[in-house]
């Protein structure tokens, strides 16, 4: 299977991973620097492409841009500027080399320095240094949550939605770049308001719009930090999904040969709300035609094959609005909420199924393999977004020296940590990892988290000895208790 | 009925001298217990694995809820529990008004399991406890069963009826988390301890019922039967001339420790010495230090001097007493017989003076088949039972006699208290099923005693091996033939497994439906559940303010209190009459009268339920004249049932109906919009039966904020004060776009205008 080449790969990872990170100790993705500091002027972008994707309801931006030494010494150091309000947001910033996909290794780490100022920074760091004159081209991507607002805000049941999108024309960049332009992706045609600014070269105003596309640019030389403020404003008639908080359970059982996965969302809907109360004729009577609608009426979330026993609840019991179905080639959870959540509704829930351990678990003498997404959820054509999530892999009872190794962006795991839960007879308490994560989009959904682990026989043998003891002893005890001649 | 099997081969022989033996005989008892308490427990599974692990109806809704505060808040928060979320804006002492001896239970279940590391949800326990004490009531009613009869087998049969038997069925199955569930074992158990007590006279087992009597009265307000019960068996016992040591010791024992237990409890407090249900018990406590001083004193003086002594002393005492009794009741320090227990007499004293009573369906007089549907075979056997008692006319066995007549009494008069009656009847019925088995399986025919062993197996052989002087002086004939043993037990045996039979289809079919999910059948014969109720709860809960208000009838306030955690004006704690009466003014005035009413009780939403799109017949528009009623009884002026009728008396919401139920607020909430549903001139309402008028009522002062799925449940938000100070009325005719009528007449003659 795909799995073993994976985690013979990640192996060699994962030692130098929880080599340097020792697991208790968080790793911080956070650089502290100066507070004066100031990205230096050692690269300028030679050419910068910048596309703005809002097909799904958060904003996906790309950045690929060519980037040049421009100092005499090699650097390694490249520098991303957020505003502090687009730190909050931002999440799954990943980079790689355009041009090859052989080089590996970028790292991206927030930069700590001035709390107060308003530029903020990722630095990336650059797997080698770049050397004085040479170019290299970076794919930044990354995505910001809640950036989608509604405009109107407030609108009749059956109407259409519309978004508004702020964002730079300019792509916000620490070097002045020599040339670039932003394409801006959108989910339908119907554009109604869209800022025009001057145009250059022959185009005499940008933007020029190509169906669901508008493109702004190319502009000359732009200096470091140049903003143009822009604003979309779009139709899209779909449900802004929000998941403020998500909790992944991942039990293994050796016992059992079980995995039990369990999913706890608070789910909100950040589109537009509605303007008079809900009303069941109408929603009743549209159901016939199905039209487009910005209310979440249904989701889909495709499990691993082999996935069983799946249940939907909700604080007062079982949804039993759910199907599930599972055979050789698929596993869909099919969910309904109690009510189609419409904007400003909020509805939380809780799923969860079982699956075999061979689907996940390898082992090799007593160090143990555990291969699951990092993330499964809803897949929605319009996608979800995830603003704070936490994975706790609840280990056998024993378990030890746990490393883990994610392939999500490391930028987004805010921390992890082992500690001990007792549940089940427990007499030690089993071993738990907890990752924490931030700003996650469903475009991480099967995203791998591998947890290594050591787990000897006798650690395996150590609650049916304990129980049975246990009993023996509370026998004796009645027995010799029945005995004494009162 | 395992004890019964016959025994008829060589194996069987084998096994039945294994039998014989004591410590076989100890196991197989205990299995087959083991066994009976396993059957109770399944039996009353059938919601939990149809629909899921969910507490059922209205009560346990709120016993959950206190549940999950006791677990979250500890004990100490919960007795002083004051609830500001539920009687709004009174509010209620929940942990003085409540019996916490189910919430306790339930919370140390749950503790005890924490702190072996298991992690298991409260509402589990919950929803489980109910089958669980079933088990331990049957294995009660089996303790008790024996303390009547030598039988062996009694017991045990006593022990599988009371598994079963749908009358206890009725209030046990899983998800009925009510106060019954572990009351009914407790009551059991401590007539078990009280009989053990009087048959021992020991201050141990005396101490013991006592004990188990406080746990009851913290468990059920049904523990005034057993403060009734106990001291009427005492009172029939020294009138039958049969006071004893045994009587005295026990019955004070019990009547200093429980009452005292009973006081603890803050909901029942002095209640024990100052009510009139409690005063037998506290009567029969001084009669028998009266009749123990006469005993004491008649074995100390002659006769003649004793009967002046009795003559005058126990009609002076005895007058004084009840001189006393009187005087404190008219001066108020004694509560006299509070109304429910006047509804107990005069079956039509509720409906007259308390139609808040009357309006529960379980407190209606009991309908005769119910009785047969609740107990099948063993109401016909509970009179043999009975007079199988009176042949032996023990101590106990007056007290079943005592017990049976005043629970078919009060079975009689209301329905839920078919739960007393129920374990007399299995009891009673257990004894008189085992004399029959007894009789006619393991009586042997009269024989030499050295052809005793083959007649245990052999029945044939009976005739020929009989001593021939026994059978000249006594022919035997009748139940020592094979015929007569095969067809009464074969007659048994049919009429057991229909018993069984019969309890698991009323199971089944009647009392295990949690009333909150409904289901139905979709074309294909799949299950379809109708989750409308917990649709419009989940929905309030998610979408409205953490303290908006909800209106609605008092039948759905623990649901809002427990499903959708929203504060409630009335519920079914039925404690202020006053202000459910005044929520059912709210829901049968006109729009303009109601109005003020809810924005004084600060509602923001109101809830209704209503069947007419999916004929569930169980709605507030079948309720309403109940509101009405009782709305009726404290503002008689304002709200009169007649108005709700047509000129010819009939109850109609189409368009004959009265103008008075056309403009109340509940018909409106009900059929607000609902005809837009339906092509014109064919909304039907599907309960009533009857086609709606094509113009629906207009709502002024409320919108619809919410509507399930199958419409059972309409929420509407009541609407702010009008932002330019109109009244309702004309801000939504402003909406409409109708044009403002012009007030009044017209001012001086027409004048030209010219501009």
């Amino acid at each position: 299977m795909k799995f073993t080449a994976i985690a013979g790969a990640c192996l060699s990872l994962l030692s130098s991973v929880a080599a340097d990170a020792n697991i208790t100790a968080p790793s911080s993705s956070k650089v502290a620097l100066p507070s004066t500091f100031k990205p230096p002027q050692v690269f300028k972008n030679a050419n910068l492409v910048h596309v703005v994707s809002l097909e799904k309801n958060f904003a996906k931006e790309s950045i690929n841009v060519l980037i040049e030494n421009v100092s005499p010494e090699p650097q390694d150091e490249y520098f991303l500027p957020f505003t502090s309000e687009q730190m909050e947001k931002v999440g799954g910033i990943e980079v790689k080399d355009r041009k090859s996909a052989d080089v590996v290794g970028f790292t991206v780490e927030a930069v700590e320095f001035d709390p107060l100022s308003d530029t903020q920074y990722y630095r990336i760091r650059l797997p080698a240094p770049l050397s004085p004159k040479s170019q290299q081209t970076l794919g930044i991507s990354f995505h910001y949550l809640r950036a989608l607002s509604p405009l109107p805000a407030a609108i009749e049941q059956a109407d259409k939605q519309y978004l508004l999108y702020a964002f730079s024309a300019y792509c916000p960049s620490a070097y002045p770049t020599l040339k670039q332009k932003t394409e801006v992706k959108l989910p339908s045609a119907d554009i109604p308001d869209y800022t025009t600014i001057a145009g250059s070269g022959d185009v005499k105003e940008f933007p020029v719009k190509q169906g669901s596309k508008l493109i702004y640019g190319p502009f000359p030389e732009v200096p470091a930090g140049a903003v143009s403020a822009i604003k979309v404003r779009f139709e899209s008639t779909k449900p802004v999904t929000h998941v403020s908080h998500l909790e992944r359970d991942i039990e293994v059982s050796h016992w059992g040969g079980n995995v039990a996965f369990e999913e706890r969302y608070t789910l909100f809907n950040h589109g537009a709300n509605l303007s008079a109360q809900f009303n069941r004729v109408k929603w009743a009577q549209s159901q016939y035609f199905n039209p487009q609608t910005y209310a979440l009426k249904e989701m889909k979330i495709p499990l691993r094959v082999g996935s069983k026993d799946a249940y939907f609840t909700d604080v007062i019991g079982n949804v039993s609005t759910s199907r599930f179905r599972s055979n050789k080639r698929e596993a869909v959870l099919e969910l309904k909420p109690r009510y189609p959540v419409f904007g400003g509704w909020k509805y939380p829930f809780t799923i969860g199924w079982n699956a075999d351990t061979k689907f996940f678990l390898k082992k090799s003498a007593s160090n143990y393999l555990l291969n699951v997404p990092l993330l499964e959820g809803p897949k929605q054509a319009e996608g979800v977004e995830y603003g704070q999530v936490q994975v706790r892999v609840l280990l056998p009872e024993g378990a030890d020296n746990v490393k883990f190794y994610t392939t999500a962006p490391e930028s987004s795991i805010t921390g992890h940590s082992v500690d001990l839960e007792r549940t089940y007879l427990d007499t030690v308490g089993r071993t738990v990892l907890t990752i924490k994560a931030r700003n996650l989009v469903d475009d991480f959904r099967d995203r791998e988290l591998i947890v290594s682990y050591d787990y000897s026989t006798m650690a395996g043998l150590r609650k049916p000895l304990i129980i049975f003891s246990s009993m023996i002893s509370i026998f004796v005890g009645i027995w010799a208790i029945s005995k004494v001649d009162l | 009925m395992a004890v019964a099997t016959d025994a008829s081969s060589a194996p069987m022989e084998l096994l039945v001298s294994v039998g014989k033996n004591q410590s076989t005989k100890t196991l197989l008892r205990v299995l087959i217990l083991c066994f009976i308490a396993a059957a109770a427990v399944a039996s009353r599974l059938f919601s939990v694995i149809r629909f899921e692990s969910i507490i059922h109806e209205f009560d346990p809704w709120f016993n959950f809820r206190a549940t999950k505060y006791l677990v979250a808040h500890g004990f100490y928060d919960f007795w002083n529990w004051f609830d500001d979320r539920t009687w709004h804006p009174l509010g209620r002492v929940t942990g003085g008004t409540l019996y916490p001896g189910l919430m306790v239970t339930s919370g140390a279940i749950y503790h005890a399991l924490r702190a072996l590391t298991v992690p298991v949800d409260i509402r589990n326990i919950c929803v489980l406890l109910a089958p669980a004490f079933s088990g331990l009531t049957a294995f009660a009613a089996y303790l008790l069963t024996n303390e009547m009869t030598t039988s062996s087998s009694a017991g045990l049969l006593a022990a599988a009826f009371m598994g079963i038997t749908p009358g206890y069925i009725s209030r046990s199955v899983a998800g009925s988390y009510d106060n019954e569930a572990i009351a009914i074992f407790l009551l059991v158990y401590t007539f078990y301890l009280w009989i053990k007590a009087l048959k021992v006279g020991s201050v141990m087992w005396g101490a013991l019922c006592a004990l188990f009597y406080g746990y009851m009265v913290a468990s059920w307000g049904g523990y005034a039967f057993i403060t009734c019960l106990i001291p009427l068996h005492a009172f029939v016992l020294v009138c039958m001339g049969r006071f004893s040591n045994r009587l005295y010791v026990a019955y004070n024992t019990w009547y200093a420790l429980g009452t005292l237990a009973s006081m603890q409890i803050p909901f029942v407090g002095f209640a024990p010495v100052s009510t009139s249900e409690h005063m037998p018990a506290l009567g029969i406590f001084g009669f028998l230090q009266l009749v123990a001083f006469l005993e004491y004193v008649r074995s100390a003086v002659p006769s003649r001097q004793f009967q002046t002594f009795l003559y005058v002393g126990l009609g002076g005492v005895f007058g004084v007493a009840l001189l006393g009794l009187v005087g404190l009741t008219t001066g108020g320090y004694i509560a006299p017989w509070s109304g429910r227990f006047y509804s107990l007499w005069d079956t039509s004293y509720a409906k007259i003076h308390i139609p808040i009573i009357a309006s529960v369906s379980e407190h209606q007089p009991t309908a005769w088949p119910a009785f047969f549907f609740d107990l099948n075979m063993l109401i016909w056997l509970f009179p043999a039972g009975v007079y199988m008692c009176f042949q032996k006319l023990e101590d106990e066995h007056v007290f079943v006699i005592v017990y049976a007549l005043f629970g078919s009494y009060f079975a009689g008069v209301m329905v839920r208290l078919m739960l007393t009656l129920t374990p007399v009847v299995c009891v009673a019925a257990a004894i008189a099923a085992s004399q029959l088995l007894d009789t006619y399986l393991v009586y042997k025919s009269p024989v030499a005693p050295e052809a005793k062993e083959e007649e245990v197996t052999d029945g044939t052989a009976k005739k020929s091996k009989q001593s021939a002087l026994r059978s000249t002086s006594q022919p035997v004939v009748g139940i020592y033939t094979l015929i007569s043993k095969g067809f009464i037990a074969g007659a048994m045996t049919l009429f057991l497994l229909i018993f069984v039979q019969h309890c698991t289809w009323v199971t089944s079919n009647a009392y295990s439906s949690p009333s909150v999910v409904l289901a139905s059948r979709m074309p294909d014969g799949s299950q379809h559940i109708i989750d409308d109720y917990r649709e419009a709860y989940q929905w309030l809960r998610q979408n409205t303010k953490e303290d908006a208000k909800i209106m609605s009838w008092w039948d759905y306030g623990y649901q809002i209190g427990g499903m959708a955690d929203r504060p409630t004006l009335v519920d079914n704690n039925t404690w202020n009459n006053t202000h459910i009466a005044t929520v059912g003014k709210a829901m049968s005035s006109r729009e303009e009268v109601s109005y003020p009413i809810m924005r004084q009780h600060e509602v923001d939403y109101v809830l209704v339920v209503f069947g007419g799109l999916l004929g569930y017949s169980g709605d507030d528009i079948n309720k309403f004249l109940w509101m009405v009623r009782i709305a009726e009884g404290i503002w008689p002026d304002e709200v009169k049932e007649r108005d709700y009728f047509t000129p010819r008396g009939e109850y109609r919401v189409d368009s004959e109906a009265s103008e008075t139920m056309k403009n109340s607020l509940m018909y409106k909430m009900s059929y607000y919009n609902y005809c837009s549903l339906f092509p014109p001139g064919q909304a039907q309402d599907r309960v009533r039966g009857v086609r709606l008028p094509d113009q629906g009522p207009v709502l002024n002062t409320l919108e619809e904020a919410y509507t399930s799925e199958n419409w059972i449940i309409r929420i509407y938000k009541v609407k702010d004060l009008d932002n330019v100070g109109r009244d309702h009325a004309l801000a939504a005719s402003f909406d409409r776009g109708n044009k403002k009528k012009k007030a009044g007449k017209k001012r001086g003659p027409r004048v030209l205008r010219a501009e």
